[in-house]
């Protein structure tokens, strides 16, 4: 090969990576400017760490918090929920005593792609990806309903399919396409740091860590 | 002098706030409203919204085990205060009853879990047995 196709070749290669990094910066501008024309900042807050310290405090939010949506998100099903909103929490946000009938807006499927690849950005060093293996399991399901009881807050599908469980917790029959692993793990050993003000109580020194990983793997897990 | 006064109070002040754990104190009516209310009900009835999801219309079977009635006063004059701040404190399973009642003692600080047992005694209306 000659010293003038190496060359070319060198300045293709350096012009698609140009290129590439580019379109990725366009794509991410535009989700954080989609998300900011669509007012989405209005219920939705992107930037940590938490500030609620009251009940007062807690109440006033409006949406979830995504400061740390990259890692708490599995990139596929928040770009699909983005694009078809589903409620998730049968109950209104903050609500116990409403039914949540929220239509969230939808977006168009580019950008529910560019907001996707922006919130993905959104990330807590906390959350150390693989940390958790996300499997099922029926010790894991022990832990959830018979040991933890976390079937009183959150809905699961039984063998079945028939769906059962508290309405106050978010829904977690979807959770294995919806949640991160390492996410559930790190809420779960340190919870205020991501909720400070929340109705599920706090497990750090109760749950041992072996548990945590359990749980957290089991809701994520394949069902 | 003056100076080493003014250490030990700033000293004091810090260990207290260190020492309470928590972000904020609130009363035991308002922890209530928030925490409790999900299984036990507003009106403390056992009848909160992950009891009987069936209230807002969905499709959903009641709580395997009906959360406590708070305001019975047949079943709370049964228990001591000490059994009440056990079951908060460790939840359920910590006194041989449904884990579906959660433990508090992390999330709650004892001085909270205390008052808690004075509000609950308001909705009974009742005392332990002496």
């Amino acid at each position: 090969m000659s010293v003038s196709r190496i060359g070319s070749l060198a300045a293709a290669v350096v012009l698609a990576v140009f290129l590439i990094t580019l379109s990725r910066g366009i794509s991410l501008a535009d989700g954080k400017g989609t998300f900011a024309a669509k007012g989405c900042g209005g219920c939705h807050q992107t930037e940590g760490p938490a500030t609620e310290k009251t009940f007062e405090d807690k109440l006033k939010q409006k949406g979830v918090e995504l400061w740390y949506a990259g890692s708490k998100f599995k990139k596929a099903w928040l770009v699909e929920w983005l694009e078809k909103p589903v409620i998730i929490r049968l109950m209104a946000y903050n609500s116990v005593s409403e039914k949540n009938t929220i239509q969230h807006p939808a977006l168009s499927k580019a950008e529910a792609q560019e907001v996707g690849d922006y919130l993905m950005t959104l990330t807590a060093k906390e959350v150390v990806p693989g940390s958790v293996e996300e499997k099922g399991g029926a010790k894991a399901k022990n832990l959830f309903i018979k040991q933890y009881g976390c079937i009183a807050c959150h809905i699961l599908p039984d063998k079945a399919g028939k769906k059962k469980g508290g309405i106050t917790g978010p829904d977690l029959s979807e959770a294995d396409k919806r949640l991160n692993g390492a996410w559930v793990y790190a809420y779960l050993k340190d919870i205020k740091l991501f909720k400070p003000v929340r109705r599920m109580p706090n497990f750090a020194g109760i749950i041992s860590d072996e548990d945590m990983k359990a749980l957290a793997g089991f809701v994520t897990g394949p069902r | 002098m003056m100076k080493s006064v003014f250490i030990g109070l700033f000293l004091i002040c810090a260990t207290v706030f260190i020492a309470k754990g928590t972000v904020f104190a609130a009363s035991a009516e308002e922890n209530y409203k928030f925490y409790c209310v999900q299984c036990h009900g507003k009106d403390g009835t056992g009848t909160g919204p992950n009891a009987k999801p069936s209230t807002f219309g969905l499709d959903l079977p009641e709580m395997s085990v009906t959360p406590r009635n708070h305001a019975s006063k047949e079943d709370m004059s049964k228990l001591s205060d000490t059994d009440v701040i056990n079951a908060i404190t460790g939840g359920g399973i910590s006194v041989n009853k449904a884990a579906l009642m959660p433990p508090w003692g992390k999330t709650l600080t004892e001085e909270e879990i205390k008052d808690m047992v004075g509000h609950l005694r308001k909705l009974c209306n009742c005392k332990g047995p002496s």
